[in-house]
């Protein structure tokens, strides 16, 4: 019998590597039900966006404390690096993926769970966008009357996409995300140079793992404009922006997950027809208002699915981005430190394999949700 | 690491560059006043910004994975390939559940999106 046979490791940890990879965990188990555990909480504290009381609010720092004590066993059962500089990278022995760094397998199938994950979300908005008549095209088919809401998807691409100062948040975040990506390839690149000298590589590594997470705060910081805070704009600016002094945010539009009253001036004739823009003549809105048939008014809308889909998915992504901030001060903080060598370089790597996840999702975020 | 060049130059920077100019022309596409191409295609300008921006997103999205995330030029890259196409069936039927569940999947769609195509 080999000495591994006779090896039974803790499921507590820490491993002893020295007897191969580890098998067993009770982390998982442990991380599901602290997950579990804070949904129950959150879904209790909320009911139709109202606050249900405190009474939930400590089982949520329950399940977020038992979340975080999982991923504590976790790390210190998995972590491969020894006390006194040695680091461990199992391969994998299965077919296919032979040879491979475990790790990176292990990446590679919790991204194409993720995958699965963004997937539901995008087929949801497909399904409710394709499924639901769109405001525009119920405002102008006349079949609404004033007071009443009437059900309806408005895209938040009509408020985002209405104009570049909307746009501008969304758009710098896409240009953020790939710069991001860029800068964490090059700190992998000199995290893996050996021709270089160790005190040129720490700092290399650290300012693009540092640019990265500037890029990721700044990303979630356009995030909040974008939804709750919106911007002022400079004087000279305001002429391009109908007059208005600045640019509201999604919040302050509102677009919101619980708008059963949504208006918008885009619905409203007497807007419109102030405004100059008029309505389509070839809708049947004007038709009908031209024979008398309809008063025109303003249209009142139930967007709350609508408005759910876009906050569910981007928010999703935007908790991904947090999650990845988490990981970034971390190693940044470590490579400041001198913390990364030619050796243990794949840490980068495969850190890196999730935040260009981020922003591959964002790549179809970005036009389906905010452009289109 | 990438042990290959594109047209003899870095692939990351080459990847970079890429990738701002196809961003720089989606947030254009979207500026644009594409009714005149609508109208001599017959479709809605919403219809030619969504093609825009599909056509941009699918090589965006192939970038980012075959040259950031190493799916080419590296030794198990191939196997990693498959594995991240995996989900592909998967995203596949739901696509294909969201047209057949659609309200105009009976009227509208066509023959491969509708309930009956399957005897359902």
């Amino acid at each position: 019998m080999s000495q591994d046979d006779h090896h039974h490791p803790s499921a507590w940890g820490p491993h002893d590597w020295n007897h191969g990879a580890p098998h067993n965990s009770w982390a998982p188990f442990i991380l599901s039900m602290g997950v579990a555990i804070f949904l129950f909480a959150l879904a209790g504290a909320y009911e139709w966006g109202e606050f249900q009381g405190w009474g939930s609010v400590p089982l949520i720092f329950v399940g977020l404390g038992v979340v975080g004590f999982s991923l504590l066993v976790w790390w210190r059962q998995d972590m491969s690096f020894g006390m006194n500089g040695e680091v461990f990278e199992p391969k994998s022995t299965g077919t296919p993926f032979q040879n491979i760094d475990i790790r990176k397998v292990a990446m590679w199938v919790f991204l194409m769970s993720e995958m699965m994950v963004f997937t539901s979300l995008f087929s949801t908005y497909m399904r409710y966008r394709f499924g639901i008549p769109n405001c525009q095209t119920v405002f102008e088919s006349g079949e609404w009357v004033e007071g009443t809401a009437v059900t309806c998807f408005e895209p938040a691409s009509h408020l985002i996409a209405s104009s570049w100062f909307h746009i501008a948040p969304g758009a710098i975040n896409t240009f953020a995300l790939i710069i991001s990506s860029f800068t964490i390839v090059q700190a992998l690149r000199y995290a893996k140079m050996k021709d270089i000298e160790e005190d040129v590589r720490r700092r290399k590594i650290t300012r693009y793992l540092g640019t990265t997470w500037f890029l990721a705060i700044l990303f979630l910081t356009m995030k909040m404009i974008e939804w709750f805070l919106g911007f002022p704009l400079p004087d000279f600016l305001h002429e391009f922006n109908h007059g208005d002094s600045s640019i509201k945010s999604l919040y302050a539009e509102g677009y919101l997950i619980n708008a059963d009253h949504y208006q918008h001036h885009a619905y409203d004739t007497h807007y419109l027809e102030s405004h100059g823009h008029g309505l389509d003549h070839d809708s049947e809105l004007y038709a009908m208002m031209e024979a008398g048939t309809h008063p025109g008014g303003h249209m009142m809308a139930d967007i709350q699915v609508s408005a759910t889909t876009f906050y569910v998915t981007t928010g999703t992504h935007g908790a991904h981005v947090f999650g990845g901030i988490i990981g970034l001060s971390y190693m940044t903080l470590k490579a400041a430190k001198g913390g990364y060598t030619p050796d243990n370089a794949v840490s980068i790597e495969y850190f890196g394999l999730y935040w260009h996840f981020v922003d591959l999702v964002w790549v179809l975020v970005f036009p389906f949700f905010y452009l289109y | 690491m990438a042990h290959y060049k594109i047209m003899g130059q870095d692939p990351y920077w080459m990847n970079f560059y890429g990738l701002m100019i196809l961003t720089l022309i989606e947030v254009l596409a979207v500026g644009a006043d594409l009714g005149p191409v609508a109208d001599s295609l017959g479709t809605e300008e919403k219809v030619v910004t969504l093609w825009i921006l599909t056509i941009i997103a699918i090589p965006k999205f192939i970038m980012i994975a075959a040259i950031f995330m190493h799916l080419y030029g590296d030794e198990d890259s191939g196997v990693l390939t498959m594995t991240a196409l995996f989900p592909a069936f998967f995203i596949l039927i739901m696509v294909l559940f969201v047209g057949l569940t659609h309200p105009d999947a009976p009227s509208s769609l066509p023959d491969w999106c509708r309930p009956g195509n399957y005897g359902l």
